[in-house]
Order: C-alpha cells, then sequence, then structure tokens
C-alpha cells in the first residue's frame, strides 16, 4: 500500500478530529440529499420566505397599510418571519436528526450528537445568508436596513438558536419512544405562526390581551429583535430574563434525555 | 487481546427482560482466527454489532487496544438511501482520509458492478451489497486488526467467492477475523480458534474443532 492512500494521521486523531471528520462526512451527505435532488436547490430555500412575505405583504398594502409605527411593511414582516422559520425549519429538522441516521451509527466513529450538529450548521448558514441576502436587496431597493442596535439583535438570535437545540434534542428522545412526534409537532407549529407576532407586534393589541401571547418564547423573541432592529419601535412586551429562562430551561432538558437515552439512540 | 469484562447485554421484550449475555468474562487472545458458533437467535450478531461499536453492554466492557472494523454484513453499514460510491465516500471520511477519490476507484474496481455503483444501495441485490460492503474493506486499507464479519461470504457468485477469499488469505498475515457463519466449511476454511455461545456465556476455544464437537453435544439433535 503506498503512502498517499494511507489516511491523513487517521492512527491516531483526537476525538475531537473523529467528530470533525464525522460531521464533514455526514454534511456532504446531507447536503447533497437536500439540495442536490433539485435543479435550483438552494435557491428555494431564499425563494421560500420571500414569497411568504411578498403574501403578507400583499394583504398589508391591499389593507391599505404601508407602515407600522413608522416602519415599512416589507423591513417589519421580514424581521418576524426569517426568526420564526428558523425556529420552525430546525425543529422538525433536529426532532428526527437521530432516527433518520440510525444506519450510520453502526460505524463507531459517528455518534448520534454529530447529525444533530450537522443539521443545526447548514440551518444557521442558510438563515445568515438568506437574512443577509434579502436585507442586502431591501438596502438596494431603498430601505434603511441598518439594524439600530447589533448586539441586542445577535443575542435574541442566539436565544433562539439555543431554544431550538434545547427542544430539539428533546424531541429526538420523544421519537425514540413514540415515532408519531414529528406529527404532532407539525400540528402545534402551525398555529405558532399566528401565535408568535410575525405579523403584527404587541403595540397593536390592547393590553388587556397581551397574556394570551406572553408565555410564548418565540413572540417575545421577535419583540426584541424588532426592539433591537429599528429604533422607531420599543417593546412592552418583550423580557430577556424570561426567554433566558426557556432557553436554560429547554437546554439542560435536552441534554439530560440526550445523556439518558443515549445508547437508545444507536441500538437498533 | 479482546476482553470482556462483567459484560452483560438484554433487551426489554414484552415478556420482560431477556438476556442475551449475563456477566461475561472472557479473553479472546487474538492470536487466531475465530469463528463464532451458536444457533439461530442465540446473540452470534449482537456479539458482533457489540464488538465493533455498534451497539453498546448493558452492563460492563469490552475492552482492547486493536483496531477492530465495523461489522460487516448484510444487515449494517450500507445505507439504503445513499448510492455505493456515496457510501463509500462516507467511511472514508469518517476514517479521516482527505482525498475519497482513490478509495472511490479501489472499491469501484473491486465491486464490479457497473453503473449500480452510482445507484442507491436499496435497489442492489444482497450479492451486489456485499461485494460493495467487502470491497469497503478488503480493497482498501483500513489496516484494522480485527475484522469482523457476519455471514457476509455467504452470499455472491463463484467469481467473487473466489477473489474475495484470495484477499482475505493475503490479508490474514496481518489481520484476524471473528466470523458468523452457519457453513461450518466457510468456518474451517478461514478460523482456527471457536467461540461457543451457550447459557448466556461465551466459552472459547483453542481449536475450532473442539469448538465444533462441543456445539455438536450442546446444540445438534441425534437423529
Amino acid at each position: 500500500m503506498n503512502t498517499s492512500l494511507s489516511p491523513n494521521s487517521a492512527q491516531n486523531r483526537t476525538s475531537f478530529k473523529i467528530m470533525i471528520d464525522s460531521v464533514h462526512a455526514l454534511l456532504m451527505r446531507e447536503l447533497k440529499t437536500r439540495f442536490g435532488t433539485s435543479k435550483l436547490g438552494y435557491f428555494w430555500a431564499i425563494a421560500e420566505p420571500v414569497a411568504q412575505a411578498a403574501v403578507l405583504g400583499l394583504i398589508f398594502t391591499l389593507l391599505g397599510r404601508h407602515s407600522v409605527n413608522n416602519i415599512p411593511i416589507a423591513l417589519f414582516i421580514f424581521t418576524g418571519l426569517l426568526p420564526f422559520k428558523l425556529f420552525s425549519k430546525l425543529l422538525p429538522q433536529l426532532s428526527v436528526g437521530i432516527s433518520a441516521n440510525k444506519a450510520l451509527f453502526a460505524y463507531r466513529q459517528v455518534a448520534p450528537i454529530d447529525p444533530i450538529i450537522t443539521r443545526l450548521l447548514i440551518e444557521l448558514t442558510t438563515y445568515v445568508i438568506t437574512y443577509i441576502f434579502i436585507m442586502l436587496c431591501l438596502g438596494w431597493l431603498g430601505f434603511n436596513v441598518i439594524p439600530e442596535q447589533l448586539l441586542p439583535l445577535f443575542a435574541a438570535n442566539a436565544l433562539l438558536v439555543l431554544l431550538s437545540i434545547g427542544l430539539g434534542i428533546s424531541l429526538c428522545s420523544a421519537v425514540q419512544y413514540w415515532a408519531d412526534t414529528p406529527k404532532v409537532l407539525a400540528m402545534v407549529l402551525s398555529p405558532l405562526f399566528y401565535l408568535s407576532g410575525v405579523f403584527y407586534s404587541a403595540t397593536m393589541i390592547p393590553p388587556q390581551y397581551w397574556f394570551l401571547l406572553e408565555w410564548n418564547p418565540i413572540f417575545h423573541l421577535i419583540e426584541l429583535s424588532r426592539d433591537a432592529y429599528f429604533k422607531e419601535y420599543i417593546t412592552p412586551i418583550g423580557n430577556w430574563q424570561y426567554v433566558f429562562n426557556c432557553a436554560l430551561v429547554a437546554v439542560v432538558l435536552g441534554l439530560s434525555l440526550y445523556r439518558i437515552n443515549r445508547f437508545k439512540f444507536v441500538s437498533q | 487481546m479482546i476482553e470482556l469484562a462483567n459484560f452483560s447485554k438484554s433487551f426489554p421484550t414484552k415478556q420482560g427482560r431477556k438476556y442475551v449475555f449475563k456477566d461475561v468474562n472472557i479473553i479472546l487472545p487474538m492470536d487466531k482466527s475465530i469463528g463464532v458458533l451458536g444457533p439461530n437467535g442465540v446473540g452470534k450478531s449482537t456479539l458482533i454489532r457489540m464488538l465493533g461499536g455498534a451497539d453498546y453492554a448493558t452492563k460492563g466492557k469490552i475492552i482492547s487496544p486493536l483496531k477492530i472494523s465495523w461489522p460487516l454484513g448484510l444487515q449494517g453499514g450500507l445505507q439504503g438511501s445513499m448510492s455505493g460510491r456515496e457510501n463509500v465516500r462516507f467511511v472514508a471520511r469518517i476514517h479521516g482520509f482527505s482525498n475519497t477519490k482513490v478509495v472511490e476507484d479501489k472499491v469501484e474496481a473491486f465491486a464490479e458492478i457497473g453503473l449500480y455503483f452510482d445507484e442507491p444501495v436499496k435497489s442492489y441485490s444482497s450479492g451486489m451489497k456485499a461485494r460493495v460492503a467487502f470491497g469497503l474493506t478488503m480493497a482498501f486499507d483500513f489496516n484494522f486488526d480485527v475484522l469482523l464479519i457476519d455471514e457476509l461470504s455467504a452470499v455472491g457468485d463463484a467469481n467473487f467467492r473466489i477473489k474475495s477469499e484470495k484477499i482475505l488469505f493475503e490479508k490474514f498475515k496481518q489481520t484476524k477475523v471473528i466470523m458468523v457463519n452457519h457453513s461450518l466449511g466457510e468456518l474451517k476454511k478461514y478460523c482456527q480458534a471457536g467461540l461457543l455461545i451457550k447459557d448466556q456465556r461465551l466459552f472459547y476455544f483453542d481449536s475450532l474443532n473442539q469448538a465444533i464437537e462441543q456445539y455438536e453435544t450442546d446444540y445438534v439433535k441425534k437423529h
């Protein structure tokens, strides 16, 4: 066997290097199955939220509104729609991430957390690219797209991701016990779209009805990120402490369930 | 050397917890290739899967300084929705090879399944699957000390058998196998030592013929 064929120090890889290698392998595989089947592939990842925002924008325009709190409709919708899309795509993706890759755990290098990390990477990259691309387009069209405060905007997004990871891994465990979990998840996610302030803000709702939405951390996050994005908007509801607590509970729950079920994930 | 220390494996069933192995303490020297003996359902494949890291012990440990392959067999290893080539790429990548093209070419040449190499594995016949699975470990050198083979050589046509036999014997200079096969003739061809599964325990025999004798007195009914 000539040396060019031998693995790059594969004999003595660290655990971390093995993890990187197996995430890389999973990444190539997932990208191919997800975006490689259709000719337009990755284009749809961007086109889908744009089309959805266009429909919502059209409804607003037909109703005769061109701005919310002096924020242009398009910007207002995108700042709510994009984070919600991230959440509602990450959860189903993560929840079946482990069960969909079960056959690959026959190789000891592949750990159940690897497909979770892989799918997270794909969705997050798509989210960031879509977000920036759409904002650049709107900027080109003449909107003022520069966020007012970057740090809180990042913080809100980071909390959203943590919340999704925690819930996603918890759902992975749920799928192990009950195969119909993804169906229930889909049923919960569709009404959540209307309860999360994607196309409205707290200031448009009379305060006595706020209690209907106040439990929803996604609503808080969208409120907080709009607060950060626009200097015209100040959220009356958004509560950092509450969202942080939700994310913390979700992550602790997810990691605990992962630990408890780590053998169950692998065996068939 | 492979050591099984306080090793137990059980599955929950509707009739309660069923033990496949219970409190096994054994050392497999691995200076000879081992044939695993036992009737259907006694835990031969489970043992192979656990040696290969595809499943975990309920209690206890498997300790070994050796490089052990993944379980080569018909059930595991290849993912149905991926093509043969994608499977090969995947395995090469998780083993740390950055240039997968070389591996692909080698396996493709060994498997000789033509254009099917780029079709999903679920469309393969069992013989074609065996060709790719076998090609993956054989045509390419992962430098394993121990190969785990579960009923693999039972399939495949004469041509493939001759080819894989030749390669297996070549590898035997550095690589030992742990093999499950219901054909005693096949076992005798490759293995010198035997491992009998009985009463949720493992019994190692230095000579395969002894193991087969014991297997026949324990399990094979006299007519």
